[in-house]
């Protein structure tokens, strides 16, 4: 069937669709890994709500078992790997942009406006998707662009004796950084990442799973589910790191500590 | 809806998207028009009034009035929606309505759908593929029901061109087969009948012109009037490439 294609070179095609596939694969599984390990992440920063104890047990535990250096250089390059693989898709003139956030807007307000004969079943409900995928572009810029400096930032905590009394993550440089001004650029991020992360794997779970799954209402629902959870713990991890809040499960190390 | 019939009819506002392309003298701008609402009016009663009462050079498209014939597709308050099947009911007192994008203009809201599904069709070839030739007296090759479901379901595509005008990838790039086009790939790939195999189809699914160029916006689904199954028809197709990633050449 060779007609199929516009091009006449099909061995060039058939090698463009391997192609395709494995970039998709990538963009899609690297999402996945970094997805999942932000879920981890949030548990072990948590540690902090244990108080400094359990956050130092912690980052001293992982760095002498040499956990914490090849993570922070393999999240690194997957964080790389995915901008590059998942940025395939944005649209490079602004004004393909602007042509699909109008579209996007256009297909979210259409249904917002109340309505009081609108019939129970009516088609003219907002469509969401289209919008989260133009804020996961602009959530993806965010991270990369604050994503690389914490990750830049912990790679020098874990690699090199810079900071602190002894190489490695402590509480004493963690906390004094986030209360002298880095909870603005953290809360940022968090944000951020939590939102591209949850809409991300939505969306690899339709792209994929659709057919066999539970309809994608019910998945939506899990994600926002995942998503204000994973944000709230977030939340309390970084305003116990600034110290403005004494960390909640403090209790659960008390027998160690007396 | 009986107490809200007794009440008086809202007065509609319609913003219409005007231009003549034929036109040298014509410019793109919006008209407006008002009407009273009546019980149960659609979007086809409402377009037929103005252009009966107030401006006899509005074009628009309609042929069933019946949600079938699939030429009455245009941008409701921004979203893709059939004219004929749209209640005014549904919607606010001020109705924007534009013409499909991603399709060539013929004139105010109606537009050239055909040219696209044509071209999308003889790019597919969208018709079953037989290796043998006919024989009239043979008898016909039975199906299973699940598949003569599945083909059927994807047969009941209008070519409304909704999805392809709800979908931010084929806005841009014009030789994207969008939901359309792959609902009408992933037909022929079930069917039995169709001889074309995996490798055949290998090249056209798997591309940026096809499920590969998908970037996940969903909105096809959710506009389509047809409801039909559109992101079950991309996973589909996702899952199959896969299989087909390390066929020989």
């Amino acid at each position: 069937m060779k007609t199929l294609t516009n091009t006449t070179n099909v061995d060039g095609a058939r090698a463009n669709g391997r192609r395709q596939i494995v970039y998709e694969l990538i963009s899609g599984g690297t999402g996945l890994v970094l997805a999942l390990f932000m879920w981890g992440h949030v548990i072990l920063v948590g540690s902090i709500l244990t108080g400094e104890r359990g956050f130092n047990w912690m980052a001293t535990m992982l760095e002498d078992y040499y956990i914490a250096q090849p993570t922070v250089a393999a999240i690194f390059t997957l964080f790389v790997i995915h901008a590059v693989f998942a940025a395939r898709k944005i649209p490079a003139q602004l004004a393909e942009r602007r042509r699909m956030i109008a579209l996007a807007k256009g297909l979210d307000r259409a249904g917002r406006e109340k309505v009081p004969s609108r019939r129970d079943n009516s088609p003219f409900v907002p469509h969401l998707e289209s919008m989260l995928w133009i804020w996961q572009v602009r959530t993806g810029m965010v991270i990369l662009v604050l994503g690389s400096f914490h990750l830049i930032l912990l790679g020098v905590d874990v690699f090199t004796p810079l900071f602190g009394e002894h190489a490695g993550i402590e509480s004493t440089t963690s906390m004094a950084r986030v209360a002298a001004g880095l909870w603005l650029p953290y809360a940022i991020l968090l944000l951020c990442v939590e939102f591209h992360a949850s809409v991300g794997l939505y969306r690899l779970v339709v792209k994929w799973g659709s057919g066999f799954l539970p309809h994608r209402r019910y998945l939506h629902r899990i994600e926002q589910f995942i998503f204000w959870v994973v944000l709230g713990l977030g939340t309390i991890t970084l305003l116990v790191l600034a110290g403005w809040m004494s960390p909640p499960l403090e209790f659960l190390l008390t027998d160690v500590a007396s | 809806m009986s107490d809200k019939e007794t009440t008086a009819p809202r007065r509609l506002r319609f913003e219409i998207f005007r231009f003549n392309p034929e036109d040298p003298e014509s410019e793109p701008h919006i008209d407006f028009f008002e009407i009273n609402e009546r019980p149960y009016m659609t979007l086809y009663m409402a377009l037929n009034e103005i252009r009966e009462t107030q401006d006899s050079g509005l074009q628009f498209d309609f042929a069933c009035r019946s949600a079938i014939c699939g030429s009455c597709g245009m941008l409701v308050n921004g979203r893709p929606a059939l004219g004929c099947r749209t209640l005014t009911g549904d919607l606010p007192e001020t109705i924007r309505l534009h013409p499909l994008p991603a399709f060539k203009l013929i004139g105010d809201l109606s537009v050239d759908t055909g040219t696209w599904f044509r071209e999308m069709a003889e790019r597919t070839e969208a018709w079953i593929h037989e290796q043998q030739p006919f024989d009239k007296d043979a008898q016909e090759e039975r199906m299973s029901d699940d598949i003569a479901q599945a083909i059927y379901e994807g047969d009941r595509c209008i070519e409304c061109g909704c999805c392809v005008a709800s979908c931010g990838v084929a806005n841009l790039k014009p030789d994207f087969l969008a939901a359309a086009g792959l609902n009408r790939v992933a037909r022929f790939m079930m069917d039995p009948r169709d001889k074309r195999d995996d490798a055949d189809w290998f090249e056209v699914v798997a591309s940026e012109q096809g499920v590969f160029g998908c970037v996940g916006m969903m909105a096809c689904a959710d506009v389509c009037p047809k409801e039909l199954p559109l992101l079950e028809v991309y996973a589909y197709l996702r899952r199959r490439t896969l299989g087909t990633k390390f066929l020989a050449d």
